[in-house]
């Protein structure tokens, strides 16, 4: 019995320390982005980087002040999304020259054209790869929703 | 250094988007749609055309970037109709045979200029 115990003790002290070093490890190669507003109850993170990557979750036209969704049209919504994925990359230590793909959700196709124009202000030279498409709905009722990876 | 890769063989970007970017042996290639780089329009074709246009549209790319289909490691396939699922799919396997990328495919409401089908695609040597 003694030694059963013993064995079970050992084996114990083997799987904690494996463990933690399992959670070093992660710590060390994933780093989680968070921002002083970010809402507290939504199940992702504004960003997470990995190695010299940076993947920002989709954002939408929220605006930071009042942490509700902006009135306005199409450009005003890509003008406040560009600005919020611009500034959790800032805050994630990278630039927007760094961002190498974008995915552009849109409520309507129509707003292709107009969403394109307020687009180019951010990404003015060597812009990212990039998928764009209208989906059925967007959170929140919005108009647009972009994410994007950056690289170092 | 993010490099931008061009080239004449797939269709010019209709957008402020590069057709790919490469950065550290990572290839992120613009979402593809069925336009025809000599013409610039869409091809004229049903799911299995504009699918087959699509690839030939990433081949493109990919050899101008110095990768093959067999770099490819993502796919997302958007549909503007479920209904063109398998379709897509018989065409899609003949480009990639074996090894074959991951994926997401789903349809969604519209697509740019009215297309079928949308790829996007991410290749690493």
């Amino acid at each position: 019995m003694k030694k059963t115990l013993f064995i079970i003790a050992i084996l114990s002290f083997i799987a904690g320390t494996s463990c933690k070093t399992e959670d070093k490890d992660e710590k060390e190669v994933k780093r989680v982005i968070t921002l002083e507003n970010t809402p507290a109850r939504r199940p992702y993170s504004p960003a997470i980087e990995v190695d010299n990557m940076l993947f920002v979750s989709g954002q939408i036209a929220i605006s930071q002040a009042t942490g509700a969704l902006i009135e306005g049209g199409i450009e005003d919504q890509t003008r406040q999304v560009l600005t919020n994925l611009k500034n959790i990359i800032e805050k994630s230590g990278y630039t927007m020259e760094q961002v190498v793909k974008c995915t552009v959700l849109l409520q309507d196709i129509s707003f292709y054209a107009p969403m394109n124009l307020v687009y180019m202000e951010y990404f003015p030279k060597d812009p990212p790869a990039r998928m764009a498409f209208a989906v059925k709905d967007l959170p929140m009722g919005a108009l647009i929703e972009i994410d994007a990876i950056a690289v170092k | 250094m993010k490099k931008i890769i061009t080239t004449k063989n797939a269709p010019a970007a209709i957008g402020p988007y590069s057709q790919a970017v490469e950065i550290n042996v990572i290839l992120f290639i613009s979402g593809q749609i069925p336009v025809n780089p000599e013409t610039g329009k869409l091809v004229d074709g049903d799911i299995s055309v504009q699918t087959e246009q699509v690839l030939k549209n990433i081949g493109a790319i990919l050899t101008q970037a110095g990768y093959t289909y067999k770099d490819v490691v993502k796919s997302t396939c958007m549909l503007a109709s479920i209904s063109d699922f398998k379709a897509m799919n018989e065409v899609y396997s003949r480009y990639y045979n074996d090894n074959q990328p991951a994926r997401a495919a789903f349809a969604v409401k519209d697509l740019p200029l009215g297309s079928l089908i949308e790829i996007d695609t991410i290749a690493s040597k």
